[in-house]
């Protein structure tokens, strides 16, 4: 029976690790659905503190439901899309989007469900939490934007517990730069 | 250890194919450096054994053969990782 010498095992355990550690980096995110619930996530909690300050009439908040149903709209045609890539997604692809969209789906119904215990300013900053969760959990893969981006998204949550005049507009300007500017970048990055 | 992941080039397909769904095969000969016979004949016997799966498509009316990672291949190759690393421990041990 044949088999392999030390020095044989060790040059074949290297060329699978460099394989391995390749394939794990090369993990692409759909920059498209930071970059759209960010804008929206930031859209939402801009109006909202826009009205507060009495900036723009508080009618304005009905143009948010549009928003939203524009960013699932999107989100579900792409998803499909990129199910039906002809390669496939990769397992660690597949483990991004189950966390995607986990994170997502947990944000909005407690928003939904628990309004009356998340009201106003908390119903926000879940979004920011469950964005920040969905960054990290890439940036456990390797990726320095994401755990850039992360970090913005924690540093906002603080800024607006600690700036009550200005609550929406730290959260707005998280949302924005850490979770709309990811999606910004990966796209550019893998263009 | 496995024999037929003794082979390096069959050795690598199988860690290329680890953490994907599908893989065509020009991208497999892409990754392996190696020639269509020869990575032609290397596949033959993975898919052969059970440790890959081959499925023919069409991608804009070209026939595509691409290359998937079974239950067999993934359970193989993480026994002949083992048997491998137990190798270097053995030897370093003594």
């Amino acid at each position: 029976m044949e088999s392999l010498t030390a020095s044989q095992a060790r040059d074949h355990i290297e060329m699978v690790d460099r394989i391995l550690t390749r394939s794990e980096r090369s993990l692409h995110v759909g920059g498209e659905f930071f970059l759209a619930w960010g804008l929206f996530s930031t859209a939402v909690t801009l109006t909202a503190q826009l009205v507060v300050d009495r900036r723009i009439p508080a009618n304005s908040l009905w143009a948010l439901p549009v928003l939203l149903a524009a960013a699932i709209v999107f989100s579900a045609v792409r998803g499909r899309q990129l199910g039906k890539c002809k390669d496939g997604l990769s397992l660690i692809q597949r483990e991004f989007f189950a966390v995607l969209w986990i994170s997502l789906g947990v944000a909005m119904f407690t928003d939904i469900v628990a309004y009356r215990i998340f009201t106003t300013w908390a119903s926000s900053a879940i979004w920011t939490v469950a964005a920040a969760v969905v960054l990290f959990f890439i940036a456990s893969h390797g990726n320095r934007r994401a755990l850039a981006c992360g970090i913005i998204l924690l540093a906002s949550l603080a800024a607006a517990n600690f700036m009550p005049a200005f609550t929406g507009y730290a959260l707005a300007a998280g949302m924005l730069f850490g979770y709309a500017g990811f999606g910004l970048i990966s796209l550019i990055a893998r263009d | 250890m496995d024999e037929l992941l003794l082979s390096k080039i069959r050795l690598g397909v199988i860690a290329e194919l680890l953490n994907a769904e599908w893989v065509t095969f020009s991208d497999l000969q892409q990754a392996t450096q190696t020639t269509h016979g020869n990575l032609g004949a290397h596949l033959a016997k993975l898919v052969e054994s059970g440790y890959v799966a081959e499925e023919k498509v069409f991608v804009n009316r070209r026939p595509q053969t691409r290359y998937r990672l079974t239950k067999a291949g993934r359970s193989a190759f993480v026994q002949h990782v083992r048997d491998m690393q137990h190798l270097l421990g053995k030897e370093s041990a003594s």
